[in-house]
């Protein structure tokens, strides 16, 4: 599991975090939610070892920054918001550089994964393409499909990998936000964890196994999506009044905007 | 059809043959780039021989084989002269001309891979000069203030002068282009000109101040020229020159990687700082070896890269081995071109590089300018 706590960070002398705790579990998808500014991004930029904090953050109880960048590499793959490439790379070659990092296979096998993992994100016969030439929403799944290969198997060695992933859809159509976020809890179901930033708290409710609701650099709440999501806490972190609803089947929370008041 | 719709017919038609050589094994380009790879060895040896057995003066490669071989040629006498000829004089400058070449065309790679910009090269910002002006420095300073570095060093004192004046270059100009993991390509070559002016003048200075001799010395060599190749200058910027190619294959994962952004190449498991030191140490080392021996040869470094993404794409793996082989051939076949144009005399080799590279280069901005990020 991953678990940072009590995680401060300073972007160019301004504190961002205050003393931050967040727990992710294998087979569990985490999703943190909360306004723009309110710090995900950099509790996860902390969370993969790019940013310098205090506090501790731990993979598998080992501490992160005891750890070599390519052991890190071992144990999570990061998708960022949006990669912008200066050299013509081919989708083969960008999904295939996930490939050399971690997962050492025997030659004949590196292109099966690039090809399922290029299945996995719907973008089966882009192998070809250039990465210039394709739209945002498609480049962000390629850079999907490059961090899966890089932790092809979620469970490697018996030790859980992690998807660390920053708004994986929020430039997606809806078929493809429902496709990535299959993916992602497939990739729970077999032994990972996911820790995603998200922006759509239906998509949030529907798939997150735990939810934590961040506001101004704090950690507001943390639960299971139907204790979390309330009328008083959506109101509290976004400063927006709305009515929060279930579904009638199993009861997952939603929200329409058309529901806010003000 | 009116204009811009025709610039949109072409763009189109452009994109269509992109996809069309990357659709080639499903995007996945190593075959062709081994293939390019043998290819390019081949011609590497033509060209090395065919430069030996062209120039001025008639000596013949057939000759030399036999006398090293130890068959008595028809002539003793002719193959005396041929022996110089060749072994001392067209022999070292195939060598070197190769080497520097290869370090050019090298440097340019990695260092547009550094920036992760296609433009950024050498000579295009600052970093030669700032290596020329380290050479000048030792020529007309070197006895005086430097004695016990000559001392120390030898004849490798010029080009280490050289790779020092490039390091610093190199490092100046990375803390000012690049904040926080991005570079900005104004930045970048508005620096490189700002740097480049500087150490130019810092170089103007240290002309002045040169002395009848100093002076000769500081022609001879600036005119970026192969001319004076001998095995000298092999001995002492060919170790340099080596050592630093010899370091770039193990660039070129993590150079991949960062093409993809510094935060990026981390999540995939390289050391970026460490990447980063390694690729600007030997930028600079075979910059200013190449500086040293060979005066300011531009252009090479954008161009030869440059065509070669266009045919197996921007894979370091690739890049970097067949920039060498191109670089090298290229600069040994503008140096015959120099040689026999006006033969007996002798073009500077940097004019050849600047009248082929320099429309080469406006020719790429205008295609590229803009998924270019310009």
């Amino acid at each position: 599991m991953i678990r940072a706590s009590n995680l401060s960070v300073r972007l160019s002398g301004k504190p961002v975090l205050h003393g931050v705790g967040i727990e992710a579990k294998a087979g569990q998808l985490t999703a943190i939610v909360g306004p723009n500014g309110s710090g995900k991004t950099t509790s996860l930029k902390a969370i993969a070892g790019e940013l310098p904090y205090e506090g501790t953050v731990s993979i598998n109880g080992h501490d992160i920054s005891r750890l070599k960048p390519w052991q890190l590499a071992l144990k999570r793959a990061v998708l960022p918001q949006s990669t912008v490439i200066s050299f013509p790379f081919t989708i083969r070659e960008i999904v295939g550089m996930g490939l050399s990092v971690g997962t050492r296979t025997a030659d004949g096998k590196n292109d099966e994964i690039v090809k399922s993992a290029l299945e996995a994100v719907d973008l089966s016969g882009f192998a070809g393409r250039l990465y210039q030439e394709l739209s945002g929403g498609e480049q962000q799944r390629v850079q999907l499909a490059r961090a899966l290969c890089q932790i092809w198997d979620p469970l490697r060695d018996g030790e859980p990998a992690f998807l660390l992933l920053d708004e994986p859809v929020s430039s997606l159509d809806i078929r493809h936000q429902l496709t990535i976020m299959r993916l992602a809890r497939d990739f729970c179901r077999r032994g990972g964890g996911v820790v995603a930033i998200m922006h759509d708290l239906n998509l949030t409710a529907m798939f997150a196994d735990r939810m934590i609701m961040m506001k101004a650099g704090r950690v507001q709440a943390a639960g299971a999506p139907n204790e979390v999501m309330t009328d008083a806490m959506v109101e509290k972190v976004f400063g927006c009044a709305m009515r929060v609803n279930t579904t009638p089947h199993e009861p997952v929370p939603f929200v329409l905007p058309h529901t806010a008041l003000g | 059809m009116p204009p811009s719709e025709m610039a949109i017919e072409q763009g189109r038609l452009r994109a269509h043959a992109a996809r069309l050589k990357a659709g080639w094994r499903g995007g996945d380009r190593s075959l062709l780039a081994q293939v390019l790879l043998l290819a390019l060895l081949l011609l590497a040896a033509m060209v090395f021989s065919g430069s030996i057995m062209t120039g001025a003066a008639d000596a013949s490669l057939g000759n030399v084989v036999r006398w090293l071989l130890g068959m008595a040629g028809a002539d003793q006498a002719l193959s005396v002269r041929d022996r110089i000829i060749i072994l001392d004089i067209r022999l070292p400058r195939a060598i070197l001309g190769f080497l520097v070449g290869a370090s050019l065309a090298v440097s340019g790679a990695v260092m547009q891979g550094l920036f992760r910009n296609p433009l950024a090269d050498p000579g295009l910002v600052g970093v030669s000069s700032g290596a020329g002006l380290g050479a000048v420095l030792m020529i007309v300073l070197g006895s005086s203030f430097f004695g016990p570095l000559f001392a120390l060093f030898g004849f490798y004192a010029l080009p280490v002068a050289a790779f020092l004046g490039g390091l610093a270059t190199t490092l100046l100009l990375y803390r000012i282009a690049t904040r926080g993991g991005q570079t900005s390509v104004a930045t970048m070559l508005l620096a490189g000109i700002a740097l480049g002016a500087l150490a130019g003048a810092a170089t103007g200075v240290l002309v002045f101040m040169a002395d009848d001799k100093q002076l000769r010395d500081l022609t001879f060599w600036g005119l970026g020229s192969l001319a004076g190749a001998n095995w000298t200058k092999i001995l002492s910027a060919g170790p340099i020159i080596l050592l630093s190619l010899s370091v770039v294959p193990f660039l070129a994962r993590g150079l991949n990687a960062l093409t993809l952004g510094e935060a990026t190449a981390f999540h995939m498991g390289i050391s970026v700082q460490r990447l980063k030191n390694t690729a600007i140490v030997s930028v600079a080392a075979s910059t200013g070896a190449s500086v040293a021996v060979s005066g300011g040869i531009g252009f090479v470094g954008i161009v030869v890269p440059h065509v070669l993404r266009l045919v197996i794409g921007p894979d370091h793996r690739y890049l970097l081995p067949a920039s060498a082989l191109l670089g090298g051939t290229l600069l040994i076949f503008a140096d015959m071109v120099a040689r026999t144009l006006v033969s007996p005399a002798e073009l500077p080799i940097g004019i050849i590089t600047a009248f082929a590279g320099a429309p080469f280069f406006l020719w790429v901005l205008l295609r590229g300018r803009t998924h270019m990020g310009i």
